[in-house]
């Protein structure tokens, strides 16, 4: 319980020094944002293809409850369910607020260029969020109803085409070659659900039940061997990850094509290589997986649900090297010093705005989500989801 | 002999001309409706196709090629600009005529002009390369935006809706000439110091920077409430606004150099039909396959 007021007191603070931000948005526009004409899309939507991951992954860990009934997983699919809600919103908030006219986003619903990507994943993401808010109710009030199954079907295969698309909403740019790559939309699904385990990891870890009759037999608990399970996932997936991110990174540099040579050399070497070395690869994909490899680790609430917030962090750092080095690099070189002035630059790093939107995003995802786990039956009995 | 004759003539003509012009000075400025109305029939006359011919300035014989392209149906004419490389001497005049004629805020640009330096010493170059919108003909920003506020119009141009464009800058992220940018809703005027009594103190430039532009032949002032083009994408429109009214692009009649080019490419005897069927033209990225309307003469 004490954990769970630490967390909700660090999603207060973030979501004060947020409600700056909100205000700083709303009143003067993106002028102070540091995003700009070069590189055009900023930290929102790195946390927007983020936070949607983390929903689809969610999404597709509560099938193992609701479509695949696997038994160890029975009684999780609630949360996860809430989970994926919530960050789905958090994604929809963060790209909501990059939007340079968010008032006339019903022109994409009533007015729409359905051979827009974009399009595509408002309209996909929209009756996603529909599916989960149906499939949560259903699970909450009437779980045995007829629909769950097929809901859980059509929510699948959006979960992962949604995914997938989210990497073509990149790659379908033929002019940016790093991410002009046939593997971008393949790799993203495989992203999603390991974002989705992690968060799954954060959750049965750190906010789990409690109430598990087997812990006092001195048997391995039913909460334990989900998070050997998920934490088994977890690795699998982060190893996969890293031999993506090898087959991406070591084709561009053998191509030799400069603008994706540029931009990969600028994750690896450039201005913010600590972010992809320590972040990304260090905290959060090397210390979970030999952190999690070990029964003993992966078993432990504590350890589990930490290595969970690691794997996370390291994504959101992932979404980030994704999106800005592609814009860092001059379409054409000379453009550097053609024009100067606000928002003309090739170099990013998130102003002060961004950050307090972000924050604020997060501390009120936090505070919800919490307040989910509090207020909804979630996680219901342990003693009654083993019989 | 005959030099003398033309000498004679010449000599003739030239004191004609000088009468003419006391005489309509003179008439001006006791009748200054009487002015505007001979202002007017001269600029008719300028207009004519009279001393168009191929020893034309390449200005008067494009302003000819135009009228003649407007002429016809809009399906039948095909917009395009040429830039002579060998011409441009990086004097950036057709930016700032750019900025001005568009009223483009702090942070939006039209038509930059790239400066490079080639070669390594003794053999050094600079080449200036101006670039607007390529306005492709198989344009990658069209098909990615989501609600169809950018598109190629009739002329061919790639055009934006600004009341359509909800500002997500996807198609920034498609072009591949960086093209569009993106309006943060600037002025040069904000936070600059009050300066009462002075003819461009804060207050009278803020009306100036705020009183609208004529894209797209409509009134886009500059408001405080954010609206368009504030949290628009913009781009190079090849100044259709004026192009309607028969003035070629701002960008080609401020070009010192005369390096700028623009008419119809379906036209034969036009300027720019002539220029592009040279065998030293280029277009950027070709090898992207996006058509580009505007060539390069290297």
């Amino acid at each position: 319980m004490t954990l769970k007021r630490i967390f909700y007191a660090l999603g207060g603070l973030a979501l004060l020094f947020g409600l700056w931000g909100f205000y700083d948005r709303f009143a003067n526009g993106h002028e102070n944002a540091a995003y700009g004409s070069y590189v055009v899309w900023g930290l929102w939507v790195a946390m927007y293809l983020f936070f949607v991951g983390i929903a689809a992954g969610a999404f597709m860990l509560a099938t193992l409850d609701y479509l695949f009934e696997i038994p160890l997983f029975k009684g999780t699919g609630k949360v996860a369910l809430w989970g994926a809600f919530i960050t789905l919103g958090a994604g929809l908030a963060s790209i909501g607020l990059d939007l340079g006219h968010m008032e006339r986003i019903w022109k994409v619903y009533l007015q729409p260029n359905l051979f827009s990507v974009m399009a595509q994943m408002v309209w996909g993401y929209t009756i996603f969020g529909l599916i989960i808010l149906a499939s949560l109710w259903l699970a909450i009030r009437q779980p045995k109803h007829m629909a769950v199954k097929p809901l859980m079907i059509v929510g699948l295969f959006l979960a992962v085409f949604l995914s997938g698309g989210v990497g073509a909403l990149l790659g379908v740019n033929a002019g940016r070659t790093y991410w002009h790559v046939g593997l971008l939309p393949a790799q993203f699904p495989v992203f999603s659900l390991a974002s989705g385990a992690a968060l799954m990891l954060i959750i049965i870890g750190l906010f789990g039940p409690t109430d598990d009759p087997s812990a006092s037999s001195g048997q391995a608990t039913r909460r334990s061997q989900q998070l050997w399970v998920l934490s088994l996932l977890t690795v699998v997936l982060a190893l996969v990850k890293v031999y993506f991110l090898w087959a991406d990174f070591s084709q561009s540099l053998y191509g030799g094509i400069p603008q994706n040579v540029q931009a990969v050399n600028e994750v690896m070497f450039g201005q913010y290589w600590w972010a992809f070395w320590i972040l990304q690869i260090g905290f959060g994909t090397v210390v979970p997986i030999l952190v999690l490899v070990q029964p003993k680790l992966a078993k432990h609430n504590g350890w589990a649900g930490w290595m969970g917030v690691l794997v996370l962090v390291g994504f959101a750092v992932a979404r980030a090297n994704i999106v800005f080095p592609a814009l860092t690099v001059p379409e054409l070189e000379a453009l550097r010093t053609a024009f100067t002035g606000p928002h003309l630059s090739f170099e990013y790093f998130p102003s002060l705005v961004e950050w307090a939107v972000t924050l604020g995003i997060v501390g009120g995802s936090t505070i919800l989500f919490l307040l989910g786990t509090d207020r909804l039956p979630l996680f219901g009995k342990t003693s009654e989801v083993t019989k | 002999m005959t030099k003398t004759v033309n000498a004679t003539l010449d000599r003739r003509g030239f004191l004609k001309a000088t009468g003419a012009a006391l005489a309509f000075l003179t008439a001006a400025s006791a009748d200054p409706e009487h002015a505007v109305a001979a202002v007017s029939t001269a600029t008719a006359v300028a207009r004519a196709p009279i001393g168009a011919g191929p020893d034309s300035d390449v200005l008067i014989r494009m302003q000819a090629d135009l009228r003649r392209a407007l002429q016809k149906p809009v399906s039948q004419r095909r917009w395009v600009m040429v830039l002579d490389l060998r011409k441009c001497v990086g004097c950036h005049a057709c930016t700032i005529s750019c900025v001005a004629e568009n009223k483009l805020p702090p942070g939006v640009v039209y038509r930059p002009v790239l400066e490079e330096e080639i070669g390594l010493y003794p053999n050094v170059t600079r080449r200036f390369t101006p670039k607007p919108c390529m306005q492709c003909d198989n344009p990658p920003c069209v098909p990615v935006c989501p609600v169809n506020a950018t598109y190629k119009n009739e002329d061919g141009v790639v055009v934006i809706d600004y009341e359509q464009c909800i500002g997500c800058r996807y198609c920034v992220t498609a072009c591949p000439y960086a093209s569009r940018t993106f309006d943060f809703g600037q002025t040069y005027t904000k936070d600059t110091p009050v300066a009462e009594g002075l003819i461009v103190g804060q207050t009278t430039a803020d009306a100036y920077e705020r009183a609208a532009n004529f894209e797209y032949g409509a009134q886009w002032a500059r408001e405080e409430n954010e609206a368009s083009p504030v949290g628009n994408v913009r781009k190079c429109h090849f100044c259709l606004h004026r192009l309607k009214e028969g003035m070629l692009p701002a960008c080609t009649t401020t070009c010192i150099g005369r390096a700028t080019y623009f008419g119809d490419a379906n036209d034969p005897d036009s300027v720019v039909s002539d220029l592009i069927a040279s065998p030293n033209i280029m277009r950027l990225k070709e090898e992207l396959g996006t058509e580009p309307r505007v060539y390069y003469l290297v």
